[in-house]
């Protein structure tokens, strides 16, 4: 594959029905040429013991690449854009992962990924009937984290006016860690007095949260009533969240206010919004689109599992504006059947790896 | 109690045990005020050889958080009840605890649950069911015990608090969550005391043993109490977070790492931790007629509860104590726990072999005079056997190393060593003609109980307090004056 023929893969629209090995070819052409490749990815063509742009042919060959988004800790973020863009790659901005297994790692945001990326939000928000014309209310991070930006693009692209009430993870992290966990209350109930006088004084059709706020807004009186009030739809994201929670919102706390998760990662530079409905009782998300694509594995050989069993979540990110594939994140989920023209998997009853650590052993009786 | 020494030492045991088959997996609902619970995620609960014998619902943190944020509302329905009616449903909760079928299982079912799950021997799960009903039974007297002399009692009238002014003896609160732990079923005798003193009860079960406590919430619904009274709710790490900051007062089993989690005020509720007992004994002069009674208090109910002897101090021969002490112990004959004999407790195997690393590793620097270890049962658990060491003097730190299986450390002691090495002990059995080492002990503010050992050091009958009264804790002395 030449870099003309990589290109007309990489920039067919959104919607256009795209060979996913193509896609994979025309990645593995343009992110190692030396041309149009990206430094990152060229500095350790030679270090990899294959060839990509002979040997990654399909999806499956993926799994050939090792897990290299540690690096992305101490690679200065000009390493990751191509030099196909000539040095005129629009970035969006600079994002963070959450920072939970150490330094964060960054990525960047290219203009054309996002445009593609708020494309596949726009069509999934219109599938689930998302309102257009309302205004949003987002609690989440800001700063270094993607959430912000995402969020207000959400906004801003169904026409709405958002509202943003900040929300640093890592302090409640840090609180969490050094067991304070007092100090982590306090900061929520912060949080959260902030997001009552918007819902109290604004009008807002529509919530955007990460369940640690959401159950906590849950337990306010006051605040359930303003959402119950006038929000149109409440959507969850950044962490899991168990069935039973939900089902908690959306038979108890927010009867008929239809509840989505938005299920991603930094890493991926994407994220999937919850089937409407659900697999076996889990909330299921779907692999986005053909860029950003999960995959279920088992965590001792990394072989992909059958339909309806469990095992570690992989993702693969595939675009013009940036290659980060076969990243392992640190959940679990149940692998669903997906749709038949959906690339990737889909993932069921998604939680964080630590909830399959072992038993301690007991010592002393009490 | 438990008589857990086998009177026939002989018994042969041979191969693998013919384990109570048992039955397909039975769904254990949390029991909450609408009636029961029951989540889409479970834990599955599963004996001691590993086979599935009940899922059990896990309730999430917003269930857990925005039930108690109800309950602790509204005092509970059984407060206003008069003192009478209180003690009579809590004897008829005694009676269908110990005596009905509950939930689909009678008590000889349950209890073979319990030992299948717990892995402890089901003759003391049996007694262990006795002493929560003798609770029950006696809780409304039990907690009059505690009440303050000059405190009015529960049912003063306003005429009583007049002019010179009067002290009513209050609850601090209208809830109180229960942690609860999964080594001894008794465990749930302490807190129907809290019933008994017009509180509501949210209780989060071991997952090892989320029986005991369904039967008996399903006992106190039986006999009366409203649902909203008695409430079962199983749950995740998370979740038993929201328990305790959920609960006006909450009381907290575990090991070190859990009380520490939670005690100290963190959560912004007061905490009564219970934690290792780390009872010990100490004989000053000749031991040989204690023997019987301190391989009672190491031995007895299986070796798991807070209440068994984990160190001995005698003043004269301990070697000679040690092997005597080996001799009795060594008696106990490794059996699955469903077995009518058994005396020890078991384990899946994985885990017991990591009791017997860790006995190992704490083990190093002493003398074994009995061994312990792992008795595999070939179908997946394995039985702990009796361990006793020797240690070279009163203080060393292994003399407080409780671990749940029957395991004592003996270590020679003289009057020198004073008090020093009894202390943090839920239990100070002391044999002695020495009124004043009595005293001293008493006075020892770590000590919480002190026993001649003319009874094993888990005696605790209804209205003796186990760690200071439960009321202590729960209610508060108030003045009420109005001419």
């Amino acid at each position: 594959m030449n870099t003309a023929d990589a290109l007309a893969v990489l920039d067919a629209p959104p919607d256009a029905d795209v060979d996913p090995d193509e896609l994979v070819r025309a990645a593995m052409q343009w992110h190692f040429s030396p041309e149009t490749g990206t430094p990152f990815w060229l500095a350790r063509r030679d270090t990899l013991g294959f060839d990509p742009r002979t040997d990654v042919r399909t999806r499956a060959d993926l799994r050939l690449f090792p897990q290299v988004v540690d690096d992305l800790r101490h690679t200065p973020v000009e390493d990751l854009l191509p030099r196909g863009y000539g040095g005129a790659a629009e970035v969006i901005g600079v994002f963070e992962s959450g920072g939970t297994t150490g330094a964060p790692k960054r990525v960047v945001y290219l203009a054309d990924w996002m445009e593609r990326e708020m494309a596949q939000a726009m069509r999934a928000m219109d599938e689930r009937g998302y309102p257009r014309g309302v205004n949003w209310l987002s609690l989440g991070p800001s700063g270094p984290h993607d959430y912000a930006e995402l969020t207000g693009q959400h906004a801003r692209r169904r026409g709405g006016l958002r509202f943003a009430i900040d929300f640093d993870p890592r302090w409640v992290r840090r609180c969490l860690r050094e067991g304070r966990p007092e100090e982590a209350e306090r900061y929520l109930d912060h949080v959260l007095a902030q997001a009552g006088d918007v819902l109290a004084s604004q009008h807002v059709g529509a919530v955007q949260a990460p369940p640690p706020l959401l159950e906590r807004l849950a337990r306010d009186e006051r605040l359930v009533d303003l959402v119950r009030g006038q929000v149109q739809v409440i959507t969850w994201c950044g962490t899991s969240m168990d069935r039973d929670t939900r089902d908690l919102f959306t038979r108890e706390v927010f009867p008929g206010i239809p509840v989505y998760g938005l299920y991603g990662s930094t890493m991926a530079l994407g994220a999937a919004f919850e089937r409407p409905v659900t697999d076996d009782g889990d909330s299921v998300f779907d692999s986005p689109s053909v860029n950003v694509t999960y995959e279920v594995v088992d965590p001792g050989s990394g072989e992909p599992v059958a339909v309806g069993e469990t095992g570690q979540v992989v993702m693969h990110h595939l675009s013009k504006s940036a290659l980060l594939p076969h990243n392992r994140e640190r959940d679990m989920a149940r692998r669903a059947a997906a749709p038949a023209d959906r690339v990737g998997h889909a993932v069921a009853d998604v939680r964080p790896v630590e909830a399959f650590t072992g038993v301690p052993v007991i010592v002393g009786a009490y | 109690m438990a008589a857990a020494l086998p009177g026939s030492p002989g018994t042969a045991v041979a191969g693998p045990a013919p384990a109570a088959a048992p039955g397909p997996p039975r769904f254990l609902d949390a029991l909450v005020p609408e009636g029961t619970y029951r989540t889409g995620r479970r834990e599955t609960v599963r004996d001691v050889a590993g086979r599935p014998v009940a899922e059990l619902t896990l309730a999430p943190a917003l269930y857990v958080g925005r039930t108690l944020d109800r309950l602790r509302r509204r005092p509970a329905v059984a407060a206003g009840w008069p003192a009478a009616e209180r003690a009579d449903r809590l004897r008829a909760a005694a009676t269908a605890f110990t005596g009905a079928r509950l939930g689909g299982l009678d008590p000889e079912a349950h209890h073979r649950l319990v030992a299948r799950t717990t892995g402890v021997p089901v003759a003391v799960v049996r007694a262990a069911a006795e002493t929560v009903a003798a609770a029950l039974a006696h809780a409304v007297a039990a907690v009059e015990r505690a009440r303050p002399r000059g405190a009015l009692p529960a049912d003063w009238r306003h005429a009583d608090t007049g002019a010179g002014g009067a002290v009513v003896w209050r609850r601090r609160g209208h809830l109180l969550s229960v942690n609860a732990s999964g080594n001894h079923p008794a465990v749930h005798s302490l807190w129907p005391e809290a019933l008994a003193l017009g509180y509501r009860v949210a209780v989060r079960p071991s997952r090892r043993d989320p029986f005991t406590a369904h039967r008996l919430v399903l006992a106190l619904r039986s006999a009366g109490f409203a649902d909203e009274d008695a409430v079962l709710l199983p749950c995740g790490h998370q979740a038993a977070d929201e328990l305790i900051r959920g609960g006006d007062l909450a009381m907290v089993f575990g090991g070190d790492e859990v009380v520490a989690r939670y005690a100290g005020g963190r959560s912004g509720t007061p905490v009564l931790p219970q934690g290792p007992g780390r009872v010990k004994v100490l004989v000053t002069g000749a031991w040989e007629p204690y023997l019987d009674v301190i391989a009672e208090s190491v031995g007895g109910l299986g070796g798991v509860s807070c209440l068994n002897a984990t160190g001995v101090l005698v003043e004269r021969d301990a070697t000679g104590f040690a092997e005597a002490l080996a001799e009795r112990l060594g008696a106990l004959r490794p059996l699955p726990p469903e077995h009518e004999d058994a005396g020890l407790p078991c384990l899946p195997a994985a885990e017991a072999h990591r009791v017997e690393d860790f006995l190992r590793q704490r083990a190093a620097g002493t003398r074994a005079v009995l061994g312990g270890g792992v008795h595999d049962l070939a179908d997946g658990s394995a039985a702990l056997r009796p361990a006793v060491h020797l240690l070279a003097g009163p203080g060393a730190e292994q003399l407080g190393v409780e671990l749940p299986f029957p395991c004592a450390w003996v270590a020679p002691w003289s009057p020198a060593d004073g008090t020093a090495p009894l202390r943090g002990s839920l239990v100070a059995g002391v044999a002695t003609d020495d009124d004043a080492l009595v005293d001293a002990v008493l006075a020892e503010p770590s000590v919480r109980n002190v026993y001649g050992l003319d009874r094993p050091t888990w005696w605790l009958p209804p209205g003796v307090p186990h760690d200071g009264f439960l009321a202590e804790f729960l209610m508060r002395a108030t003045a009420l004056a109005r001419g």
